[in-house]
């Protein structure tokens, strides 16, 4: 007992200050950190799951919301929507001039029928046939060419590709 | 410093109110930062091209297309090539290479070449023995290669950019103090090498010297009136990313304006 109280004597600080600049260093980095990533827009395009985005060094942002087609290497989908197996995709033959691919044309005619309607009522100046095209890295250009294709052909000629942005 | 025993002064800044407020920044920073940038490439196509709207209320005007030039590169599993109205320039052979990096250990980086003529062969992960997904593919890399399918060597800067000669040819020799380089930027920047070893010999990227063949173009034929347009036709196993990387070298040297076409066999 007397050996330890001895101890404590010596070894309890009488004032415990916190050692707050490396904490305040190590904020500071974090604070430039996030600056540099900051957006005021927030992004309005999230790539869909078990998607890889090819990197390109395109800056453009979307503006506003178009509407999506995305292919994975499973399924095809409209607004995030699965309309198609990619495989049945890839079964229609490649040599036909004009491929269209039926399910997904019945689903652009909906929402280019609904633009049509929001034209009407006024909501719209002119149907603008803007879409946008998130397509896996890895799909052959096969896909890609029959869904332009048919996107094509109902209406939407204004295609953007989804692309990650490379770090530069 | 704070004094030794009780009742002394603090000589130090009061970072208390540093501190709150640093913390009440960073959360609001974090909901607001964007780690991974989408972003998009705009392809307008003209009505007509590419789509056939069901209704056409006008006929198009006739249009002159004899003094266009209708540039348009090809992408096949082994070549890229560059056509236009009056001829095809030389191909570029290529031979194609895949990155791979697994998921689970990302220090896991494989580079096999990649055989057009038997696509489905699996590359076995080193560390677990089972095959790489499709989606652990990184990158896909095209060298350029002689008639020999040897791969052709460049010079490269540190940045990973290629240089040329004064006639825009890619540099296949190590260069000596004194000589006069071009690095392949857009536009290209001339230099003067002092420091050889600051370039380095590397297999030569087809995305590469196809810029510079796409710049030499642009430059030369600068007054036809589609200089900006290019149409981009490729086969049908060619994969998406390889389009995507070479819309982005036709921006690159100018030529923004990008149809999309497909090459029957």
């Amino acid at each position: 007992m007397a050996i330890q109280r001895g101890r404590n004597k010596y070894a309890t600080p009488k004032s415990a200050g916190l050692i707050i600049t490396s904490l305040i260093d190590f904020f500071s980095i974090v604070v430039i950190y996030l600056m540099k990533s900051y957006s005021a827009e927030g992004s309005i395009l999230t790539n869909a799951d078990n998607l890889v985005l090819p990197n390109s060094v395109a800056i453009t942002k979307p503006k506003e919301i178009f509407l999506q087609v995305a292919a994975t290497n499973d399924m095809v989908l409209v607004d995030n929507v699965p309309v198609v197996p990619t495989d049945d995709v890839r079964r229609i033959p490649q040599d036909v001039p004009d491929p269209i691919v039926a399910k997904l044309e019945e689903k652009l005619n909906a929402s280019y029928a609904q633009e049509q309607q929001m034209v009407k009522l006024g909501a719209l100046n002119k149907i603008q046939g803007n879409v946008i095209i998130q397509m896996d890295k890895n799909i052959e250009f096969d896909v890609l060419f029959k869904l332009m294709n048919t996107c094509g052909k109902v209406g939407y000629n204004n295609m953007n590709f989804a692309v990650m942005e490379r770090e530069q | 410093m704070v004094e030794e025993g009780g009742g002394g002064h603090d000589l130090s800044i009061d970072l208390k109110p540093f501190i709150n407020f640093l913390v009440v920044l960073i959360p609001v920073l974090m909901l607001s930062a964007e780690f991974a940038k989408i972003s998009i490439i705009n392809l307008k196509l003209p009505e007509g091209r590419g789509s056939s709207p069901s209704i056409r209320q006008t006929k198009a005007p006739e249009q002159d297309d004899s003094d266009k030039l209708l540039l348009t590169m090809i992408v096949t599993d082994s070549v890229v090539t560059l056509g236009a109205k009056g001829g095809f320039l030389p191909s570029l052979f290529y031979r194609e290479f895949h990155k791979y990096v697994s998921r689970e250990d990302r220090s896991v980086e494989v580079t096999v070449e990649f055989d057009p003529s038997n696509p489905k062969k699996q590359i076995k992960n080193p560390k677990t023995g089972k095959p790489f997904l499709v989606t652990e593919r990184q990158e896909i890399l095209l060298f350029v290669t002689d008639e020999n399918h040897n791969i052709i060597n460049c010079l490269y800067t540190k940045g990973g950019d290629m240089l040329t000669d004064g006639a825009g040819n890619p540099l296949k020799t190590a260069a000596k103090v004194g000589d006069t380089v071009f690095i392949l930027t857009n536009p290209r920047r001339q230099v003067i090498v002092t420091d050889p070893s600051t370039y380095t010999l590397r297999p030569l990227s087809a995305y590469d010297e196809m810029k510079n063949r796409l710049m030499k173009i642009k430059q030369r034929y600068a007054d036809v009136p589609d200089g900006n347009d290019i149409i981009l036709a490729a086969e049908n196993q060619v994969a998406y990313d390889k389009i995507v990387q070479l819309m982005d070298v036709a921006r690159a040297a100018e030529f923004p304006n990008i149809a999309i076409s497909k090459l029957r066999s």
